[in-house]
């Protein structure tokens, strides 16, 4: 994955593995907002409580925005899943379809590294795939993020 | 009676309305967390705030070296929406009580 700033819009260039990989992602994430499993970690991480030290008024601010809230990210990823060219090569994002890209993208983080307990302190195992892939994704969001503030 | 004592009764007065204000004690917290990136914790700061680089930078710096910063403060309503914000862009973020 290569990225550029040209004037007002990001450019990135994909290989057609990485345009699979991210597709393969995108749709993973589709399913898993669209039939969240209560108790599942990564769910609980995307949609965390409103307050630390009070259930009432926690259960009443995700009553007020978890609907939303679900309904953006799933709109968020599918917006990215229709920009993906599906063979590779290149296409263009402005500053807010960037911004979208590397939320999504964080979310995507976010799921992989809670499955994979990524914590401040723990290596994590390097012979494991989902590691590379955190690692990939990593690197493909510093980038973008990089692009988008400069 | 002295010409400026209702000044300083007025100074007086405008504190008191402030701690008695039922829409200001209220303040968005965000808590660091392994995955999230330093540098897109400050453009979040940047976009979500209009926070000028520096102090984005200097609030994400909080997060990851104190474990938490304020990042606004105002009314309930408003926090929740802030917090909602956030945790749309993936950061762990609470509402609380300005202590």
């Amino acid at each position: 994955m290569k990225v550029r700033r040209k004037q007002s819009v990001l450019r990135v260039d994909l290989l057609p593995s990485e345009s699979a990989l991210l597709g393969e992602i995108f749709d993973d994430l589709s399913e898993l907002l669209a039939a969240p499993e209560e108790g599942d970690p990564v769910v609980q991480r995307l949609y965390p409580d409103g307050y630390t030290d009070d259930d009432a008024a926690s259960a009443e601010y995700r009553e007020l925005v978890a609907a939303d809230l679900k309904a953006e990210r799933s709109a968020r990823v599918q917006a990215c899943r229709a920009e993906l060219p599906p063979l590779g090569g290149r296409f263009e994002l402005d500053d807010e379809a960037a911004d979208r890209w590397i939320r999504v993208i964080n979310d995507v983080r976010l799921a992989v590294g809670t499955r994979l307990g990524v914590s401040e302190t723990e290596e994590l195992d390097p012979e494991s795939e989902s590691t590379a892939l955190y690692h990939w994704l990593t690197g493909v969001q510093e980038m973008l993020v990089m692009h988008l503030m400069a | 009676m002295p010409v400026r004592e209702p000044e300083v009764a007025e100074q007086v007065d405008e504190q008191a309305d402030e701690q008695l204000d039922p829409d200001r004690p209220w303040v968005t917290v965000v808590w660091n967390d392994p995955v999230n990136l330093m540098s897109y914790v400050t453009h979040v700061f940047m976009k979500v705030f209009g926070y000028p680089k520096e102090k984005a930078t200097a609030l994400m710096l909080d997060v990851h070296q104190k474990g938490k910063a304020i990042v606004s403060s105002g009314p309930r309503e408003r926090m929740e929406g802030d917090t909602a914000t956030l945790h749309g862009y993936g950061l762990w973020a609470t509402v609380q009580r300005d202590s």
